[in-house]
């Protein structure tokens, strides 16, 4: 019977307090803030020459992935996706390619690239087009209210405040680390004053 | 000695309250989010949902018997001063990152599980009763509290079937007792909080001394269940409860025969062992018959992984009972668990660890991982056939009269 509860005790004990520090071991980004939230009924239309372009201050350093949310209407759009990220001047720094294949209506879609290294608290923009589509193919994507983060956008020769819901993604700096800021902020959520009073 | 049982019935009790608070399956949050109406005054919650659908933030249906309404919204309303003033906007909040980043989780998940704490304590209690020698019932109970198969099945998934499972158990112990009235009672009111109990119905016909006998235990789990369900009885109720996936997956069609028909493979087995018991079996033993049904209905069908819990204390006593089983049973045990660990959900693996960081969210599941190198569901396939050859096999031992052991 010893065999069993300690059996039992260490699979749980792995269960609680290892695994999920080896899960965020295999982690190879972090996102920097949640989606922000959007309601659908502004969006705009992506297709052919009709390309969309922003302004946004990426948070932290490290930057190697912008992420949002997607519609692929009826899965119509099968052509590739492109997304160019440009730093100061309108440099082209970055490129990353999708094909609409796999994107699903609505999906949540991220476009990933060699990390930024110091690119904590800079302004980038980007743009996201897919050339080869035409009318029937086209992609839409949703548009919010300025944030902190989220500066203007730039459509159809106009540019208005706001822009898409976007989530970037960066590279942590260590594994360690990372564990250590899972294991920190999941602490310091059970210790919060107040939270587990009854 | 008796210190020493003190102390690890302690420790199993620390084992079960770390995972109720840390461990998160989402449905916990939903069944409490519409029992929460019971609060609010709400009998019918099935009308309730479809009739203000709409409106409320989350828009599931409830997919459970009335019974679990009712204990759930009782407890639920009995424990509100504990959860705080928060808990009913954690409820009814529908993002899921900020349901998970809520720093009262933790409380919320603990006091919610509770129940199944005390069930799961008074099923170590019963199995403890199911043997006269001291030793084995001890030993049953250890390997109750024991194992990490049922703690991840009560506390990880959040095992609503908890109930069901106790009264089923305790039907079970007065069918050893040969008190069949009494068993098919607690059948009934098991049926009220999931249906699976129904199933064993057939086998208490069997076991029935005369016709009188053998009719009543039939009837009664039927009205105790027909009273309880008629006041909620619409569309509602049959669309949500009856007729849900949850409820019928056993009985969906297995192979087609032809113009329309197909032989489903959960009643198939159900009738097999049914009237082997009847123009075979002398002497039935219905612990074979519930425990061999509920291995064939796992190995032969597409089941949730809380479903386990319904065979979890059979095969405990098995175990004890034919010590030359437990190895297999355990190996049983692990193949089961491992499937729907391999299905293409989210809230089966990774998302289960979201309380610790929502980053986990950008992790693949391990069907997703598998993808990369090997089909899944042939996987599924390969593993679900190894666990039907195991349990044809357990079948013979088990049937088998007593004389190898």
């Amino acid at each position: 019977m010893k065999k069993i509860i300690w059996a039992t005790t260490l699979s749980i004990s792995f269960l609680l307090f290892v695994l999920p520090g080896i899960l965020a071991s295999t982690l190879d980004m972090v996102p920097a803030n949640d989606q922000p939230g959007y309601n659908g009924s502004k969006r705009l239309s992506i297709y052919g020459e009709r390309q969309f372009s922003q302004k946004f201050i990426s948070r932290d350093k490290n930057l190697t992935a912008i992420g949002t949310s997607i519609k692929n209407p009826n899965l119509k759009n099968k052509q590739e996706i492109i997304f160019n990220l440009y730093g100061k001047d309108k440099v082209l720094i970055r490129t990353a390619a999708l094909n609409g294949f796999n994107i699903g209506d609505g999906d949540f879609v991220k476009f990933v690239f060699q990390s930024v290294p110091d690119s904590g608290g800079k302004e980038y923009s980007f743009t996201i087009s897919s050339p080869a589509a035409g009318p029937g193919e086209m992609l839409e994507v949703f548009i919010i209210e300025p944030t902190p983060d989220i500066i203007d956008y730039f459509y159809e020769e106009e540019t208005h405040p706001g822009g898409i819901p976007l989530v970037t993604f960066h590279k942590p700096n260590s594994k360690l680390e990372l564990i250590k800021t899972v294991y920190f902020n999941w602490f310091s959520r059970l210790l919060s004053p107040g939270s587990q009073k009854i | 000695m008796k210190n020493n049982k003190l102390k690890i019935l302690i420790l199993a009790i620390v084992l079960r309250v770390l995972v109720a608070g840390f461990l998160f399956h989402p449905d916990i949050k939903t069944y409490n989010f519409q029992a929460s109406f019971l609060k609010k005054g709400v009998i019918n919650i099935y009308s309730y949902l479809k009739e203000n659908k709409s409106t409320l933030p989350l828009k599931d249906e409830f997919v459970y018997f009335p019974l679990t309404y009712f204990v759930v919204g009782g407890y639920q309303t009995l424990v509100s001063g504990l959860l705080g003033s928060g808990f009913d906007s954690w409820l009814s909040d529908a993002g899921s990152n900020s349901v998970v980043k809520n720093a009262g989780i933790f409380k919320y998940l603990t006091v919610l599980k509770l129940p199944y704490l005390f069930l799961d304590i008074l099923v170590a209690f019963l199995l403890m009763k199911y043997f006269k020698d001291k030793k084995m019932g001890e030993k049953v109970a250890a390997i109750w509290l024991f194992n990490p198969f049922t703690i991840v099945l009560i506390y990880v998934y959040s095992n609503i079937d908890m109930y069901a499972v106790l009264l089923t158990l305790a039907a079970f112990l007065y069918v050893k007792r040969n008190k069949l009235l009494q068993a098919s009672m607690f059948l009934g009111i098991a049926s009220c909080f999931k249906l699976y109990p129904m199933l064993f119905i057939p086998f208490l016909f069997l076991k029935g001394k005369d016709l009188k006998e053998k009719i009543s235990v039939c009837l009664i789990p039927i009205f105790i269940l027909g009273i309880v369900v008629a006041p909620f009885w619409s569309p509602a109720f049959v669309q949500s409860a009856l007729v849900s996936g949850l409820t019928t997956r056993i009985f969906s069609p297995g192979f087609t025969i032809g113009f329309g028909e197909s032989i489903i493979v959960g009643l198939f087995l159900l009738s097999a062992l049914f009237f082997y018991g009847w123009l075979f079996d002398k002497e039935v033993d219905l612990f074979n018959y519930w425990v061999m049904f509920l291995l064939l209905i796992f190995s032969f069908s597409h089941f949730h992984i809380v479903w386990l819990l319904w065979v979890a204390p059979f095969i405990v006593i098995l175990a004890v009972k034919k010590p030359s089983l437990s190895l297999p049973l355990f190996l049983w045990a692990s193949l089961a668990m491992a499937i729907p660990l391999f299905y293409q959900d989210r809230s089966m693996t990774i998302s289960l660890f979201r309380v610790y960081t929502t980053w986990y969210d950008l992790l693949p599941t391990p069907f997703v991982v598998l993808q990369k190198f090997f089909d899944p569901y042939n996987f599924q396939s390969i593993v679900h056939s190894t666990l039907a050859g195991g349990t044809l096999v357990m079948a013979y031992k088990i049937f088998k009269k007593e004389g190898g052991e």
